[in-house]
């Protein structure tokens, strides 16, 4: 056999057995993959309620604070919230927190496009419909280090207490300005901007604009909420 | 002892561990040193991680040293030590899910690793099996007991802790003891670095 017979002949081979190994491995783990990645969600939307602590947490812990407060519903365009078998294929998933007999606050989950690909997290608005609670992020591709501080804990805190109207009670949706421009902009709208990433400008951007599109999309939820603090009437 | 000091296997571990340590002597494998050794535990699963991978190329590669044909050995290495990260990978996201959201991207940089693939071409490629196990294990050791030292004292300046528990007690922060800012940043991993391979230069040299 000539040489470079040789050759090919053991890539192909090569080939086969590490791609049987990585399938066999891929397939054997997954169902345990797809556990880990929905507890991680879950606790990402108790992290933005401010349901639980920062750091590690056991899963069942999760478990358990999300089964108890955690209502998982669909809305549809009246912003009435409806149960996961009545829900139209246009509705849109919300969470709700409900503790001590009142609903305390509702989560949405951002899908938004980022630098290098999606940012996945969830946004947390207080039960008055235009307070932010918290934000958190679960899953992205920014680069680590600028980008990639967005799951920081510092950046995500910024979000606390801001608000996505403006002072006349107009939806303006929430801004990521430039870092350390904040306190440059006037007193009035400064509720409605977070301190941003040095370094990570492009990030912001893309993430100031799914911000924008997905509470624009929330907003019949957020106008139920504004006018009556137990909002989202219709779930069971 | 004579014998031992002698054999092979001997000095493939002791020139890893220390008299060619893959990041204090050869310089290699920084980026994912300065990278996960913020927190202690991140940079021991990562020499964990780097740790199986050398290993395991090393036996592989060695085991197909003499079927491995001369044009394409590169391309197979890199082959080999790709499965065996994806695999490392794959088994961390099922099992320690949090410390693998930690290390995200720095894993599956493992084969990018230049400490990997200088062994597979320099050593299991001449060596035998067992010896080339040995050595991977050694050069894993030799990278993760940096990485551990380097981890272990940034922790513990930047963040007061140590394993994630808080280790400074509260009486010194109350008489005005402060966490070292720098040391959690990378430029504070570049400074370790450099005083860890000052120490084993001038070590090595007073051995002389």
């Amino acid at each position: 056999m000539s040489g470079s017979m040789k050759s090919i002949l053991f890539a192909t081979v090569l080939c086969v057995v590490c791609s049987l190994l990585l399938t066999a491995a891929s397939t054997g783990l997954q169902t345990r993959q797809q556990i880990n990645a929905e507890v991680d969600r879950r606790k990402n939307i108790l992290l933005a309620l401010g349901a639980v602590e920062e750091g590690r947490v056991a899963a069942e812990r999760v478990q358990e604070l999300y089964d108890t407060y955690v209502q998982s519903l669909w809305v549809d365009g009246s912003g009435r919230c409806v149960d996961a078998d009545a829900r139209q294929p246009e509705d849109l998933p919300v969470f709700i927190y409900e503790r001590d007999g009142a609903v305390q606050a509702y989560v949405v989950p951002i899908d938004s496009k980022g630098l290098w690909g999606r940012i996945n997290g969830y946004l947390a608005l207080e039960n008055d419909g235009s307070t932010i609670r918290g934000f958190t992020v679960y899953q992205h591709q920014e680069t680590p280090g600028l980008g990639g501080e967005i799951e920081s804990r510092w950046f995500r805190q910024n979000f606390e207490g801001k608000q996505i109207v403006d002072a006349d009670g107009n939806f303006v949706s929430i801004q990521i300005a430039k870092a350390g421009m904040v306190d440059t902009l006037p007193a009035e709208r400064r509720d409605n901007y977070v301190d941003g990433i040095s370094g990570a400008t492009l990030t912001g951007k893309f993430l100031n604009e799914g911000m924008r599109e997905t509470l624009k999309r929330y907003e019949p939820v957020a106008i139920q909420f504004r006018q009556d603090r137990s909002g989202c009437p219709g779930g069971s | 002892m004579g014998l031992l000091a002698k054999s092979q296997t001997y000095r493939a571990i002791s020139e890893a561990l220390w008299q060619n340590n893959p990041i204090s002597k050869q310089i290699l494998g920084i980026c994912s040193a300065l990278a996960v050794t913020v927190q202690l535990n991140t940079a021991i699963v990562m020499s964990l991680a780097l740790t199986f991978v050398v290993a395991f190329s090393n036996l592989t590669i060695s085991l197909l040293r003499h079927q491995i044909p001369r044009n394409i050995r590169i391309i197979v290495e890199v082959a080999v030590i790709a499965t065996l990260v994806i695999l490392a990978d794959e088994f961390l996201r099922a099992f320690m899910f949090d410390i693998s959201k930690q290390l995200s991207v720095f894993v599956g940089l493992i084969i990018t690793n230049c400490i990997v693939m200088g062994r597979a071409e320099t050593f299991a490629m001449g060596n035998p099996p067992w010896r080339s196990f040995v050595d991977g294990v050694a050069n894993g050791v030799g990278y993760g007991s940096i990485l551990i030292g380097v981890a272990f004292f940034r922790e513990l300046f930047g963040s007061g802790k140590l394993l994630g528990f808080s280790v400074i007690p509260a009486s010194f922060y109350e008489a005005g003891y402060q966490d070292m800012g720098l040391m959690v940043l990378a430029p504070g991993a570049f400074i370790m670095i450099g005083l860890f391979v000052w120490l084993e230069h001038a070590l090595l040299k007073e051995k002389k």
